[in-house]
């Protein structure tokens, strides 16, 4: 498999337009939303702000399932890009850095749905307990004499927005891009999958050898999934697991009865074990090496894909439900060296501002 | 059930940067300015924990980490270094201080006014400390 994101094929007007849609919706409302003298009315920006977000949630993120975790992410990411939204556009330093709470805590949402709560509690209390409270302070302490120009006008709106969203929308084309490859291979792989199965359900043992089809032939099962994991993907050891399944097939006597087809069936099903195995990889970047590397964090990056131990259900890694302790003993042995430097740094950055901020009277 | 895919995690990701590009760039509020690049980290945080989480690896958790104790240092000398333009200038606008631009480049200039009626802001202020406010004992009820 080639992990080359852009590749020289053309870009097909279903690939770029649920892109393109909510961009300029978004930049549009963005726009019209930034500070200025002359402000154009609320309900405009607001309006097309909210056609984006929901362009982007049906567009961008469509799942096809609705279950209690995909609400909730689209609960706290709609929250968080609509708080962002008013972070930017807000003429208020002080509703600004309340906004920016809510931007914080719904980030912190959507660290529980990725199974770090530690991080969310450390999130919640640096960050909206301790930081935002400290800007407060200074935007209180900065009280300006009179009325600023700086709250009210924007520099460059137009220039600044327009950056924002090119970058937003190259960095949404390839992760689309790669996105529409990835389930393209995983479909082709589960068409062949189903073929297995049906053959699999079929009844008599002489049926399911001419399910499978002509050995050496153009429909011959083993063959078309041997053939798709060396050649178009190179994972050699898959292809070999199927060779080795084909020969267990072939040696199957099917004259015994009921046993014969229970073997079959047995067969079929390591084949359609390999073809989950392979739906798995479609996701992994290759390991780096073979070099022996620390296993305080977990899997280290040059695990094999077939290593991981995965969840039955949803078929993600696993993840150790003792999130603090295991996030604690990755801390003291692979990061040991950062953890002393960053101790250090935040001592030398409270001299620092307690140097800078002091007044000579 | 399927889990979902990492590029929603991903793409939300990118859309908080992306806003907090487009603040950095657009306000001229030092303060605002600066919660913008907070929101810039906000999203670099989620794209490092959704890898953690689908790479089985907790690495990406303990690099979060790592940016959350930089971020408290960079907000405590920041605000330091806000604190003492402000003395300056008495105020926190970016273009008070555009002397500091590059040789060539022209100055930023306001020509439209602004209007000049406008609300209050409703800025939030420290009560003074140390003066104790009138007591009239008579509507005590203490």
């Amino acid at each position: 498999m080639s992990y080359c994101l852009l590749s020289a094929a053309p870009l097909s007007s279903t690939e770029w337009w649920p892109i393109v849609l909510p961009l300029i919706a978004g930049g549009a409302a963005i726009y019209l939303m930034l500070p200025r003298p002359r402000a154009y009315p609320v309900l405009w920006g607001a309006g097309l702000g909210l056609l984006a977000l929901i362009l982007a949630g049906v567009l961008l993120t469509r799942s096809g399932v609705v279950s209690p975790e995909t609400i909730l992410f689209w609960a706290f990411s709609a929250i968080g890009i609509a708080s962002g939204t008013l972070l930017v556009t807000q003429n208020n330093p002080a509703r600004a850095a309340l906004s920016f709470t809510l931007v914080v805590l719904s980030t912190c949402g959507l660290y529980l749905l990725l199974a770090a709560p530690f991080l969310m509690a450390a999130t919640i209390i640096i960050y909206a307990g301790a930081i935002i409270v400290t800007f407060l302070f200074v935007i209180m302490l900065a009280q300006q004499v009179g009325l600023s120009d700086a709250d009210d006008r924007s520099r460059e709106p137009l220039l600044a927005t327009l950056t924002g969203f090119v970058l937003l929308g190259t960095l949404l084309f390839v992760l689309q891009r790669h996105d529409h490859r990835v389930n393209q291979s995983a479909a082709e792989i589960d068409q062949l999958i189903e073929r297995t199965r049906e053959v699999a359900a079929m009844k008599t043992p002489s049926a399911m050898q001419d399910g499978v089809g002509e050995p050496g032939g153009k429909d011959d099962l083993f063959r078309q999934f041997e053939q798709m994991y060396r050649d178009k993907y190179g994972w050699r050891d898959l292809a070999e697991r199927v060779d080795r399944v084909m020969i267990a097939w072939t040696v199957t006597p099917i004259d015994a009865k009921d046993r014969g087809e229970e073997q079959l069936r047995a067969r079929l099903s390591e084949l359609v074990a390999i073809g989950e195995d392979a739906k798995h990889r479609l996701n992994w970047l290759p390991p780096a090496g073979t070099a022996s590397l620390s296993h305080f964090s977990g899997a280290p990056p040059t695990t094999q894909a077939e290593q991981i131990r995965r969840d039955k259900t949803t078929g993600l890694p696993r993840m150790p439900a003792e999130n603090a302790a295991y996030v604690g003993r990755s801390l003291f042995t692979d990061f040991l060296l950062p953890v002393e430097l960053g101790g250090s740094l935040l001592l030398v950055a409270t001299v620092g501002a307690i140097a800078i901020a002091f007044r000579r009277s | 059930m399927p889990p979902i895919p990492l590029h929603h995690y991903l793409i939300v990701g990118a859309i908080l940067f992306a806003l907090g590009l487009i603040g950095f760039l657009a306000r001229r509020n030092f303060i605002i300015m600066f919660l913008c690049v907070e929101m810039m980290l906000q999203g670099v945080t989620i794209n490092l924990v959704a890898f953690a989480r689908y790479r089985g690896n907790l690495q990406g958790q303990v690099f979060t980490l790592f940016i959350l104790t930089v971020a408290a240092c960079e907000a405590a000398i920041a605000l330091a270094l806000i604190l003492i333009l402000f003395r300056r200038r008495r105020s926190l606008d970016v273009s008070l201080w555009q002397d500091l631009r590059e040789p060539g480049e022209e100055a930023t200039m306001d020509e439209e006014p602004l209007p000049p009626a406008r609300r209050q802001p409703a800025m939030p202020q420290l009560t003074p400390s140390g003066l104790e406010p009138e007591h009239r004992p008579e509507e005590s009820h203490v």
